[in-house]
């Protein structure tokens, strides 16, 4: 295995936050003395990545994914550890490092608002002195992928959020980053985008060999796109590892489902009961019983629709964060 | 780069006309003193020499504006300054050409006002040719001293939510001190020499005297230095807030 691109090591990042309770005389004391509120955002990671991996990072708001991001990207500077990204120290922001990055953020627009994006692309061949030969080059590959010939003539403001977003991925690659962080990518985007988006990402890093780090509030993206999954809650390191080996240690159970004519007088003797309802049946099944269970309900009167799936994703989240009320909230 | 930045000040030009226009703090002093001087020279400033002060104070205003304080306080409160940060090329070296950039515009928008008003005055004598190398470089100072203590100002949003407010009283200090409002060289004696060493006056002042031929000899070199001293102040003091800001910053937002 190469070197890794991405190193962490004992990563912490604390913030002091002001705080004050509500109100005019709280507002008022605040002035005289204001009281600091620590909070410890990112708390010990420990991880390293290799050059073309995709990654994506799992957690609910707050849990310090993004600020990871962020000082991978060296935007902020960490509290205490170590890190080290394409064989630089982020936070000194050398121009070397920031060539060999890009940050897409889907809630921030990073192209002047009143001018083409084309111009913008013109803007970063001369602050990320790109070659005119390579810069047409790119340029002509990043348009044609992400389809923007047309768009990309008209002022920013005029565009869709989804144009907006694939101009964005455009800017931000014009210069061969050999990583790229996502943040957010599709935020806001209707589903078709959302998997244009998806499908350009994993294309590009097919092609390009480039380090992709992702965050993303849908599940899907991250399942879809990232073989690895880093899940951090807390600012702490809970998983490491594939979307299948998080789904079977949270989530062991396989879902079937099947409708029939009648349904067994004891359905809890195959599984775990989710549904039974009318002719609907729908249970969670240990993995090694499911050639079992299915055997049993095939054998229905007039079973159809026998399906056997993985615990759906929002649901290994909920289990996970052990959040089970609220909507699973995943970026 | 530049061309580009030249572009998006083109796309903001009806907007950088109102700022022109409002700007146009010199002018309203102009009316007064020429009023007051009617009946008399006040100092050693006919009605004349009002107007031209004046309106030389007005177009080297509109030429070495800055706007930073405000860009710079926004970015750092919304996080947009994520961007600049992740560009290759210093975000203070990319505040200076946006700058830059306004620049022919404003000379274009700014021009034709001074002019206008110089005739209506009947004392197109000004601009007096004499020194202009001396003058471009005055001018050139004063905009550099002008950066640097918008980009002081405005790296304090690292620390405090609001730092245009103390931008607010800069300006205040500014239209007082800086021979705006009243040629500092009729201050009374004492004060005058003071005040004519601050920040205020190196900004603005001393290239308007040096424009209408008011400074010469010894005083000449004296403004120059002491512009170019507020300048470095200034320059190495952003810096280094500057510096220190980054390191505290917290990126808001995503």
């Amino acid at each position: 295995m190469s070197a890794p691109m991405v190193r962490v090591e004992g990563l912490r990042k604390r913030f002091s936050v002001p705080r004050r309770e509500a109100g005019l005389r709280a507002a008022l004391r605040a002035l005289v003395r204001r009281e600091f509120r620590v909070v410890e955002a990112v708390q010990g990671l420990e991880f390293s990545l290799a050059p073309g991996e995709r990654v994506g990072f799992l957690g609910p708001n707050g849990a310090g994914k993004t600020t990871t991001l962020k000082m991978l990207a060296g935007l902020i500077v960490p509290s205490a550890g170590r890190v080290e990204v394409a064989g630089f120290t982020p936070s000194d922001r050398r121009p070397e490092f920031l060539r060999r990055v890009s940050l897409v953020m889907g809630q921030k627009r990073q192209l002047s608002w009143d001018l083409p994006a084309i111009d913008n692309f013109e803007f970063n061949r001369v602050v990320y002195e790109i070659e005119p030969a390579q810069y047409r080059r790119r340029l002509d590959e990043l348009t044609a992928l992400l389809d923007v010939g047309e768009v990309m003539r008209r002022p920013v403001r005029q565009l869709s959020l989804g144009e907006r977003m694939k101009c964005e991925l455009v800017a931000a690659l014009l210069h061969g980053p050999q990583v790229l962080f996502l943040d957010e990518p599709t935020i806001g985007l209707d589903v078709s985008m959302q998997l244009g988006i998806r499908e350009f990402i994993r294309r590009y890093n097919a092609e390009h060999g480039a380090t992709v780090i992702l965050t993303s509030h849908y599940m899907e993206d991250v399942a879809a796109l990232c073989p690895r999954i880093l899940v951090i809650d807390e600012g702490r390191l809970r998983f490491d590892g594939s979307i299948e080996a998080l789904r079977r240690q949270i989530r062991p159970l396989r879902r079937v489902s099947v409708r029939a004519a009648t349904l067994p007088a004891e359905p809890a003797a195959l599984g775990r009961v989710v549904l039974c309802e009318g002719s609907r049946l729908v249970l969670d099944v240990e993995p090694e019983r499911v050639p079992a269970v299915v055997q049993a309900l095939v054998a229905l009167p007039e079973a159809q629709d026998l399906a056997v799936h993985d615990a759906p994703l929002e649901e290994v989240m909920r289990a996970l964060f052990g959040r089970e009320e609220e909507a699973a909230e995943v970026g | 780069m530049w061309r580009i930045s030249l572009a998006e000040a083109i796309a903001y030009r009806v907007s950088m006309l109102m700022w022109v226009l409002t700007t146009t703090f010199p002018l309203v002093s102009l009316a007064l003193w020429s009023g007051l001087a009617a009946s008399g020279p006040v100092g050693d400033y006919a009605r004349p020499d009002f107007v031209a002060y004046f309106v030389a104070a007005f177009l080297i205003r509109q030429f070495t504006a800055s706007w930073v304080v405000w860009e710079l306080s926004a970015q750092i409160r919304s996080g947009d300054l994520n961007t600049l940060l992740m560009r290759p090329m210093s975000p203070m070296l990319y505040h200076a050409i946006q700058n830059l950039a306004a620049l022919p515009i404003r000379v274009a928008l700014a021009l034709p006002i001074g002019v206008v008003v110089l005739v209506l005055a009947g004392s197109l004598g000004w601009p007096s040719p004499g020194s202009l190398a001396l003058f471009g470089l005055s001018l050139a100072l004063a905009w550099l001293l002008n950066l640097g203590v918008h980009v002081c100002i405005g790296c304090l949003a690292f620390w405090v939510t609001e730092s245009t407010a103390l931008f607010e009283v800069w300006l205040g200090l500014y239209l007082v001190l800086s021979g705006a409002a009243v040629p500092t060289s009729l201050y009374p004696a004492g004060l005058a020499e003071v005040v004519r060493a601050l920040p205020f006056h190196a900004s603005l002042g001393f290239p308007v005297e040096l424009a209408i031929g008011r400074a010469t000899g010894a005083a000449v070199t004296q403004g120059l230095a002491l512009q170019a001293l507020w300048a470095a102040g200034f320059g190495a003091l952003g810096a280094w807030l500057w510096r220190r800001g980054v390191r505290t910053y917290e990126a808001v937002g995503t």
